[in-house]
């Protein structure tokens, strides 16, 4: 096999060194510079703890890891969906891709709830970002997650209306992103101490 | 990927999501305690797990060429020791 035709059976030929990586070749680009944007906030998180371990101690006390949890189990269901749409729009079913893709969206939705309900019970406590470094934090990462999340929403929404396998390849891997994001932010920010 | 691989792979990050909580020992007066390091350990393998599962089933990178695996895998490893190792930091400190 010559180089121009082995070129031709990977999944994205003409996009060079990027042509062996499966879906969109931009939304890996996006995902490695998401995880290198919060490896770095992860980097300033662990070493602002040692600096204040009693804050970021009593702090995290006030989290509810249970429903941190629950959140994330519901958004990796929300993958799965996602995941499924992928399957059934490259069989062609677009109305059970679409089906696939609404389960998604409301499961997002519900992840936006609890952390709306999340935030509302912090900030009726009086923990803002201002209260101290840790909240700080907190507000910021999972503030730039949960805006993540929305446009994701968006994107699905904008899918299920111009379903194509492109599209839904590309927003579905986007929401797989997110769902990634979240599984290292929750023991991060709820769990380890 | 097929139906089967798909829900196997939400079955086990479900169940893996349930041993970081009770690995982080969410008892109300263990949760005043730091973790012990096992405990840490697995929490932090469990999470990578996870991760690695997400990108490699879900974003299907298990059928990219090694290269790419491995820039992907050396990138949620090194997200993983920063965690770690400003952990272990602040433990020591």
């Amino acid at each position: 096999m010559n180089r121009n035709t082995a070129e031709q059976a990977l999944p994205n030929p003409g996009w060079g060194p990027l042509s062996g990586l499966p879906g969109n070749p931009l939304m890996w680009v996006l995902i490695l510079s998401e995880i290198v944007v919060f490896a770095a906030f992860f980097a300033m998180f662990a070493w602002m703890r040692a600096e204040e371990r009693a804050v970021f101690d009593a702090s995290q006390l006030m989290l509810d890891p249970v429903m941190g949890g629950i959140n994330t189990m519901v958004l990796l269901s929300s993958g799965l969906f996602a995941a499924f749409a992928v399957k059934d729009v490259i069989r062609g079913d677009v109305r059970q891709t679409r089906i696939w893709l609404g389960l998604a969206l409301l499961l997002g939705l519900v992840f936006c709830g609890v952390k709306l309900v999340e935030y509302a019970a912090k900030i009726d406590a009086g923990l803002t970002p201002e209260s101290n470094t840790f909240f700080a934090f907190y507000y910021l990462l999972t503030g730039f997650h949960f805006a993540h999340v929305i446009f994701g929403l968006i994107l699905l929404g904008l899918v299920m209306w111009r379903t194509s396998r492109a599209n839904v390849e590309t927003v579905t891997a986007f929401w797989h992103m997110v769902d990634l994001i979240w599984i290292v932010l929750y023991p991060l920010l709820y769990l380890l101490r | 990927m097929n139906t089967r691989t798909l829900v196997l792979t939400w079955a086990s990050l479900m169940l893996l999501t349930l041993v970081s909580m009770f690995s982080a020992q969410l008892g109300t007066d263990t949760r005043l305690q730091p973790l012990p390091l096992w405990s840490a350990t697995l929490l932090l393998m469990v999470t990578g797990f996870k991760a690695w599962k997400v990108l490699s089933v879900y974003l299907g990178l298990s059928v990219a060429p090694s290269s790419w695996r491995g820039v992907f895998g050396g990138a949620l490893c090194l997200m993983l020791a920063l965690i770690a190792g400003g952990y272990l930091f602040a433990q020591l400190a």
